[in-house]
């Protein structure tokens, strides 16, 4: 034990004076061709697992709140919406639930129409749930006695003389403005445009909503609906809030919003998961070839000087040893620079987010991307470094010496 | 004690063989300063890279100090040469990052010695080949002659029992040349360093105790001691 830890006093001293008294240029090239590799490893994933956690908030937020309550199986509609909403409501961690009547419609203004979503819900009840309330970019948000207001996405709202680019828009509706619905049981009815709202989230920003009362009157419904979102304390617990809903006796479907997704993220995140993959294979054969490179260079290099040390009586794993040190030291201050890399990257990421169809995506890197990166960098350098130290150092004495 | 027993060394070059040596045998006593000595192509530099356990010979044995160096593993060697050899290089080959304090010092390392130790040590061996204002300089600082001085102290350094030199003088001038002869003359008169040196200039001779001449890979002429070996 002692050998080796003198052992690897010498290589360290070795490793040490070659990079402090050997090429200054090469070695910060190989440490930012490393820190480059480094921010390639990290930042697809933290893309990705951005993507996933812009995707469960525009739901949970927006969309589908973080579980839902569908009818029965063979049902249109959850009957005694408020019966069930009391007993769903008493479980704690439950903070809210919104029900809503669904029904595809088509909107007329100023000659032009779009067929999309129009949701009836109770005003009070959905700001419960959801954040649509929070992100009116015009007007206000319906109240509990609306008859005859509309709120609508900006998407299906649309720009005066601008088309949707195959999403609905009406091409320029604004507050005040009055909007014709055709209803599925031929029904019409004329509403004025209350306000308008943005969540980025383009499921939502192409749909509007009515109050249920109203719709209810349309349709001939009484205290029913055809989904109840149910809002939790915390998100991330949506399975056993579930399990909590069925143990209550609720009769209808319980799902999270992952489930009524329909595998949707789970399909995307493994689409990106082999783009990951691909890219990662790719950088770090980048990074096996590069420090292999650098070593050999280096090595051959200093092949007489490998054979003036063996001479000496320097040990060949000692020799090794310091090719691998310098491997280390390139890519731990790599990594450094990598993190720092990523870092400024993130921050303008941040700052500048890029635009998902679900919303603004922003990198969410996690630590476990970051140790993994690093190990993984570790593992394929020290391969790289070794294999050309060993076969310099191995070479015999006198062959080494001759160069 | 060095004996080497019908050494012969071949070399197979495509299909010819060159044999460097044709089976050498030898004695050298502790304390001894021997040249070897012969033209070019003779086998001195290959019997010295023999003896100083950095090639194999095709055939016959060496032993060094009791010890049968041939049948050691490459490990065991690369320790019997931190251990118990010096040796030093036409080329002086010295490691060109390092000072020439690192240079002589590296060994020491190697050995484990403690930092005041090898420090003191080194520097004291530099001081006493006469570059004690020159440690901190790189190879490329130092003269032929002060390069050659650095290898002759990392030689020395781990107080091997045998110093193996290959024509060190080779490329300094007469002078400088002159003066490492004199650094050798002394190790081995006031230290009694048992010194093999292979050198091809006939003014060396007047160092030497015992002349070993090699002609086409053989031993051609042995002359005793022009001067007294140290007692060792």
């Amino acid at each position: 034990m002692i050998a080796v830890l003198e052992g690897l006093r010498v290589s360290a001293f070795l490793a040490w004076k070659a990079i402090q008294r050997g090429s200054r240029g090469t070695l910060a090239l190989t440490i930012m061709i490393i820190a480059l590799i480094f921010v390639n490893l990290v930042f697809l994933p933290s893309i990705i697992s951005g993507v996933v956690v812009t995707f469960d908030a525009q739901s949970i937020d927006f969309d589908l709140g973080n579980l839902v309550i569908e009818p029965r199986e063979g049902s249109q509609y959850i009957d005694d919406v408020t019966g069930l909403q009391k007993k769903v409501e008493q479980i704690p961690g439950i903070t809210g639930t919104s029900p809503r009547i669904t029904a595809g419609v088509t909107y007329f203004y100023r000659g032009r129409n779009a067929a999309s979503t129009l949701y009836g819900i109770n005003p009070e009840d959905e700001r419960s749930v959801t954040r649509i309330a929070e992100y009116m970019t015009a007007g206000e948000f319906l109240s509990n006695g609306d008859t005859d207001a509309i709120v609508m996405g900006v998407t299906l709202a649309g720009r005066e003389g601008e088309e949707g680019g195959g999403l609905p828009s009406l091409e320029g509706v604004g507050v005040g403005d009055s909007v014709e619905v055709a209803y599925p049981n031929g029904e019409t009815r004329t509403y004025r445009v209350k306000g308008l709202f943005e969540t980025q989230s383009f499921g939502v920003d192409t749909a509007a909503f009515v109050t249920a009362r109203e719709m209810e009157g349309v349709l001939g419904l009484r205290d029913q609906a055809s989904i109840i979102l149910v809002k939790t304390e915390e998100n991330g617990r949506e399975e056993e809030y579930k399990m909590e809903i069925l143990s209550y006796g609720v009769q209808e479907e319980v799902r999270t919003f992952r489930e009524k997704s329909g595998g949707f993220v789970d399909q995307a995140i493994q689409s990106f998961n082999i783009i990951n993959a691909i890219s990662t294979l790719v950088s770090l054969i980048i990074a096996i070839v590069v420090v292999f490179i650098v070593i050999f260079i280096n090595t051959v290099n200093r092949r007489r000087q490998i054979g003036i040390l063996k001479a000496i009586g320097i040990d060949q794993q000692i020799i090794i040893n310091s090719y691998v040190l310098q491997v280390l030291f390139i890519t731990a201050v790599g990594a450094l620079v990598g993190i720092g890399l990523n870092a400024g990257v993130t921050t303008y990421l941040t700052a500048y987010p890029l635009v998902f169809p679900g919303g603004p995506v922003y990198p969410d890197v996690e630590a476990s991307a970051i140790l993994r990166s690093i190990a993984s960098l570790f593992g394929v350098s020290v391969v790289a470094g070794y294999i050309p130290a060993w076969q310099i150092a191995r070479e015999d004495i006198l062959t080494a010496i001759r160069g | 004690m060095i004996v080497a027993e019908n050494l012969t060394r071949v070399y197979t070059m495509g299909r010819v063989e060159v044999r460097a040596l044709g089976g050498v045998s030898l004695e050298v006593a502790k304390g001894e300063f021997v040249g070897i000595m012969g033209a070019s192509g003779s086998g001195k530099s290959t019997l010295l890279h023999i003896l100083g356990l950095l090639d194999r010979p095709t055939s016959g044995a060496v032993t060094i100090d009791g010890t049968d160096v041939l049948a050691l593993s490459d490990r065991r060697r690369t320790l019997f040469r931190l251990n118990r050899l010096g040796y030093v290089f036409q080329d002086y080959a010295l490691i060109g990052e390092l000072t020439a304090l690192e240079n002589v010092y590296l060994t020491s390392l190697v050995r484990g010695a403690s930092k005041a130790e090898y420090l003191e040590r080194s520097a004291e061996i530099l001081r006493r080949v006469g570059l004690g204002d020159r440690m901190d300089h790189r190879q490329s600082e130092l003269s032929g002659g002060e390069q050659q001085r650095v290898a002759i102290a990392r030689a020395l350094v781990n107080n091997p029992s045998i110093l193996l030199a290959d024509e060190p003088c080779a490329n300094l001038d007469s002078q400088t040349s002159r003066s490492i002869l004199d650094l050798f003359a002394r190790l081995n008169e006031d230290l009694g360093q048992t010194i093999v040196m292979v050198s091809h200039e006939d003014w060396h001779k007047e160092y030497f105790c015992r002349i070993i001449t090699l002609r086409d890979g053989l031993i051609d002429e042995m002359v005793e001691c022009r001067r007294e070996p140290h007692p060792g």
